[in-house]
């Protein structure tokens, strides 16, 4: 019944904090980022197609700035430079927060394109129908543009789960960060470790782990995007 | 304005031997990385291509392997996993062979899409004037093939810079993010040290995108805009 049962005795609790700590951590941020990200990002992305110079420049901006910073000085900027002006946030958070300010540049610049490939048409129509610039745009453009924007954010989905690893260079326990816990942990003397050195097993299992979910995913945005467009 | 009149440019200035060290490191760095991708991609990207039995299979796996997982793991593999089956890396090497493996799988589909998108007849014509497969490949497939692939495979190049500042803090190795933060750790100026770590990156980024625009319409295939 029991796989582990077949493993080496140590496997058991390294599998058991990785699969309870460590997922938590990384679902919290992935989740957490990739609802912050498509929100911001397709509010951002729709009014960069608004025919104003100043709001597309300062939301160009935006997106040049997050895009253009390793998102792991991002996250160091969050964690260690905001404290300064008393904004704290758990090492969980801030990661959170720089994933969803390089996603959401990700997202606007998705959805500017997939909102300006709607065809002249359907707004004509929409405003023939009596709806302003914003009924014309929720109930009508952007509804029909999301369904282009699935596969980049299956994709967006894809990167914030690996990106999430960033978070355990700042102490925040996901699923790398636990695995280094366990690794150094076994390495450790009795009764805690074992004295013994698994990071090739702990690091390699990780590895497969990640692959299991992210290569179906992004087979499926490949699909999508075949599928969509 | 506030904010600018509180940074203390005194202690930047002190500390700028500790950034150019940084930022030597981050250049060199990267430099291997792109210099390896663009070997690797060229090569496997043509096999893949070209569709050569074996070399093109693993060519894939190597590629669905390395982009289907964190970098960050891979590093952790290559730096803290590889002593235990006796090859021990020290920073320096673990870093220039996590980017340049990491580029290189991402270059690989740069360079075989761009191979890929270059028409049949191309390489049918060159056959048909005498040339044989390699000749036909560094004649035609690779001078249009490679200018195609040009602005992704550029893309991947300035990705490999930005993946370089994780390598400070996961293995210790002296880039430019590993000294702002070892800056920080001794003297608690997280504002002027990251300040200045964003705006360096941002400056770099910023000015190889536009370097890239100017280039891609340089080199763009007559024709296409």
């Amino acid at each position: 019944m029991n796989v582990l049962a077949f493993l080496p005795e140590w496997v058991e609790p390294v599998v058991r904090y990785m699969a309870t700590e460590g997922l938590k951590g990384t679902a919290v941020i992935a989740a957490e980022s990739v609802a912050a990200s498509a929100v911001i990002g397709v509010l951002l992305g729709t009014l960069m197609t608004l025919d104003s110079r100043p709001l597309r420049g300062a939301i160009r901006l935006y997106i040049e700035i997050w895009r253009g910073l390793p998102l792991i000085v991002t996250i160091f900027v969050i964690f260690f430079v905001l404290p300064t002006a008393e904004i704290r946030f758990s090492a969980i958070q801030a990661a959170a927060v720089a994933l969803s300010l390089w996603g959401s540049a990700q997202v606007a610049e998705a959805t500017r394109g997939a909102v300006q490939s709607i065809p002249r048409e359907q707004h004509e129509a929409a405003s023939a129908l009596g709806f302003g610039w914003l009924g014309r745009h929720v109930f009508v453009i952007v509804p029909q543009a999301l369904r282009r924007l699935l596969p980049p954010m299956v994709s967006l989905l894809v990167n914030v789960i690996q990106n999430s690893t960033l978070a355990g260079l700042i102490g925040a326990v996901e699923l790398l960060f636990a695995a280094k816990i366990q690794v150094e942990r076994i390495a450790g003397p009795p009764p805690a470790g074992l004295a013994q050195v698994h990071a090739v097993e702990i690091y390699g299992g990780l590895m497969i782990v990640f692959f299991a979910i992210s290569f179906p995913l992004t087979r499926l945005a490949a699909y999508l995007e075949k599928r969509l467009v | 304005m506030t904010l600018l009149a509180s940074i203390d440019w005194q202690f930047l200035w002190e500390h700028r031997s500790e950034f150019v060290d940084g930022l030597e490191n981050t250049l060199k760095v990267s430099a291997i990385g792109i210099a390896g991708a663009f070997g690797i991609g060229l090569v496997l990207g043509a096999a893949r291509a070209h569709r050569i039995p074996v070399v093109s299979q693993l060519a894939a796996i190597y590629v669905e392997l390395v982009r289907n997982t964190p970098l960050l793991v891979q590093v952790f593999l290559l730096f803290f996993g590889l002593p235990q089956a006796g090859i021990r890396l020290d920073s320096f090497g673990a870093a220039w062979i996590a980017v340049t493996i990491w580029g290189g799988a991402f270059n690989t589909e740069n360079f075989r899409a761009g191979f890929e998108a270059v028409p049949a007849r191309y390489r049918e014509g060159a056959y048909a004037l005498g040339f044989d497969p390699l000749r036909a490949f560094v004649n035609v497939t690779l001078p249009i093939g490679g200018r195609i692939a040009l602005p992704s495979s550029i893309n991947t190049y300035v990705s490999i810079l930005k993946n370089t500042a994780i390598l400070g803090p996961a293995i210790s190795f002296p880039e430019l993010t590993y000294q702002a933060y070892s800056l920080d750790s001794t003297y608690f100026k997280a504002v002027e040290i990251y300040v200045l770590l964003a705006v360096v990156y941002l400056v770099i980024v910023w000015t190889l995108s536009l370097a890239i625009r100017l280039l891609e319409s340089r080199l763009a295939l007559p024709g296409q805009t």
